[in-house]
């Protein structure tokens, strides 16, 4: 049974098993082929209550991102300042946040960036994670 | 077609009270019981007659626990807008509105309280409101990243220059620094301290955030006519929209692609202005909630004042001050440099500038905009008028 260390957990319970088992698995309705993110029960758009996950590269291009230096409460574990990639995957019409690893010098919005699975400390707990790395 | 509440509605009586984050003399409920006898004060009215509360933004203040101190006979109508951020601030007038045009009630305070001390800090809560693991997992802890996000789009993506956020803060800290309840009071922006202050999450420095006060604030409504025999003139309520619309709303940061820079009020506007027959030009001033400067920026683009393209031209400091300017912006300092009580200052701000009673008033004001909480899952703004 899958359970959230923040907020409730919504239609998404297959995402956190999945990068547990070290992938990335993203929900497609049987019915009309939207993906949707935030996961859903059903489909609002066709009705269906059938959802496909699918494993989907960690690829994709920067969407948006920011430089965190305040030491917000929560964020005692991750060595600041760092950068956080919303990235527009390349597979499909889905973005996913994600911590940057590696060089900074190339980030800005349009820039190809791939992903590895690893996890997040908050507080006593980790959360399982995605972190980015700018392509070239 | 709906019944148009339009104009039906008035605020009879403002309290407001302030003080530095820890520094409240009274705990929450406290503040806000004194807050809501001053708005009684104001308009004349016995404290017992209010038969309807309504707030936002999650405050805690269940409205059966007033009661004693009020010496409430009765509760008619009591209701919450949904949402932990600002969204609801001028949402919260539309369900008063509706409880008296409907005739569910017939007097109601609409507050917001806040000490710390009972509540926790306000950015915490907002955020505990929307947390998830995906947020934690890249970082996102404060709502003041999910901000710089949107606002690096909006800069960097839709091309609007940065430096408008400069011009609307110092507008702020403008008539912050000469109204003696604001924090800023005497302080105008240094702009090197602006330009050079620490960096919170990029591209937002520490003058880009708004503050976190101590206080409460109570506006009492009732029917237009039964506020024209109170003591002061009446303020009305000329229109009201709370909400939003496909594509935009608690998605992961997966909002549409040419709404994610926005400050999520397209739709409420569109609304406010439909409903109202009013446009951005008839509007004389502007109470502006900004929890970050870009998102009030943003607010200010959704709500028709300016574009993408023309924002430089519009927010300009000379522009945004009074009596001079041509779009007065935050005239009693705003969130920035008067305090930030969770956005009912800018509430109060508006009935004073109607009423005359502004430290820095706009001339023959006759509308003002109230603008909620930018960047919200659902935002909400209104309309106020001077009554003719």
């Amino acid at each position: 049974m899958v359970q959230t260390v923040t907020g409730p957990l919504g239609a998404e319970g297959r995402y956190w098993q999945a990068l547990a088992e070290g992938h990335l698995e993203l929900p497609q309705c049987t019915g009309c082929g939207r993906w949707h993110w935030p996961a859903v029960w059903r489909c609002g758009a066709c009705g269906s209550w059938e959802h496909r996950w699918r494993e989907v590269a960690l690829s994709g291009a920067i969407f948006t991102w920011t430089h965190t230096w305040h030491p917000f409460g929560g964020t005692e574990g991750i060595d600041k300042p760092f950068v956080t990639l919303l990235v527009s995957l390349a597979e499909v019409p889905i973005r996913l946040l994600g911590i940057l690893e590696g060089p900074e010098d190339g980030v800005k919005i349009g820039a190809a960036v791939i992903g590895r699975i690893d996890r997040t400390p908050f507080g006593d707990h980790f959360v399982p994670a995605i972190r980015w790395r700018l392509s070239q | 077609m709906m019944k148009s509440i339009c104009g039906t509605t008035a605020v009879a009586g403002i309290g407001y009270r302030q003080y530095k984050r820890g520094t409240a003399p009274l705990p929450e409920r406290g503040v806000l019981v004194r807050t809501i006898i001053d708005a009684c004060e104001d308009a004349g009215f016995d404290p017992a007659d209010i038969d309807g509360f309504v707030s936002y933004g999650d405050d805690r203040n269940e409205p059966v626990r007033l009661m004693p101190d009020l010496g409430t006979k009765e509760i008619t109508w009591s209701g919450q807008v949904w949402g932990g951020g600002g969204g609801g601030t001028a949402g919260a007038f539309g369900l008063a509105a509706a409880a008296i045009a409907t005739g569910q009630a017939k007097a109601v305070m609409v507050f917001r309280a806040l000490v710390e001390g009972n509540s926790g800090r306000l950015s915490a809560a907002v955020m505990a409101h929307h947390l998830n693991d995906h947020l934690v997992a890249g970082g996102v802890v404060a709502p003041a990243q999910v901000c710089a996000m949107r606002a690096q789009r909006l800069f960097e993506y839709h091309g609007v220059p940065q430096s408008v956020c400069e011009e609307l803060v110092r507008a702020s800290y403008y008539h912050g620094a000469r109204n003696s309840d604001a924090l800023a009071y005497g302080k105008e922006l240094d702009l090197s301290e602006f330009r050079t202050a620490r960096w919170i999450a990029t591209p937002f420095r520490l003058f880009d955030c708004s503050r976190e006060n101590d206080g409460a604030g109570a506006l009492l409504l009732v029917s237009t006519e039964r506020a024209r025999d109170l003591r002061k003139p009446p303020v009305r309520l000329l229109g009201v929209a709370n909400g939003t619309e496909k594509g935009w709303g608690d998605l992961l940061e997966n909002d549409d692609a040419e709404l994610y820079a926005t400050a999520g009020f397209r739709p409420t506007a569109r609304r406010l202005w439909e409903q109202t027959g009013l446009t951005p030009a008839d509007i004389d001033v502007v109470q502006l909630y900004e929890n970050f400067s870009a998102q009030g920026v943003a607010s200010l683009i959704d709500h028709g004042f300016c574009t993408y393209e023309n924002v430089a031209e519009v927010i300009r400091f000379e522009n945004l001050i009074a009596p001079s300017g041509g779009l007065p912006v935050n005239t009693a300092g705003g969130n920035f440099a008067q305090g930030f009580v969770h956005g009912i200052g800018l509430c109060i701000e508006a009935i004073r500038q109607l009423r005359g009673e502004s430290v820095n008033p706009v001339l023959g004001a006759e509308t003002c905009l109230v603008a909620g909480g930018p960047g919200a899952p659902t935002v909400s703004s209104a309309v106020f008028g001077k009554d003719v």
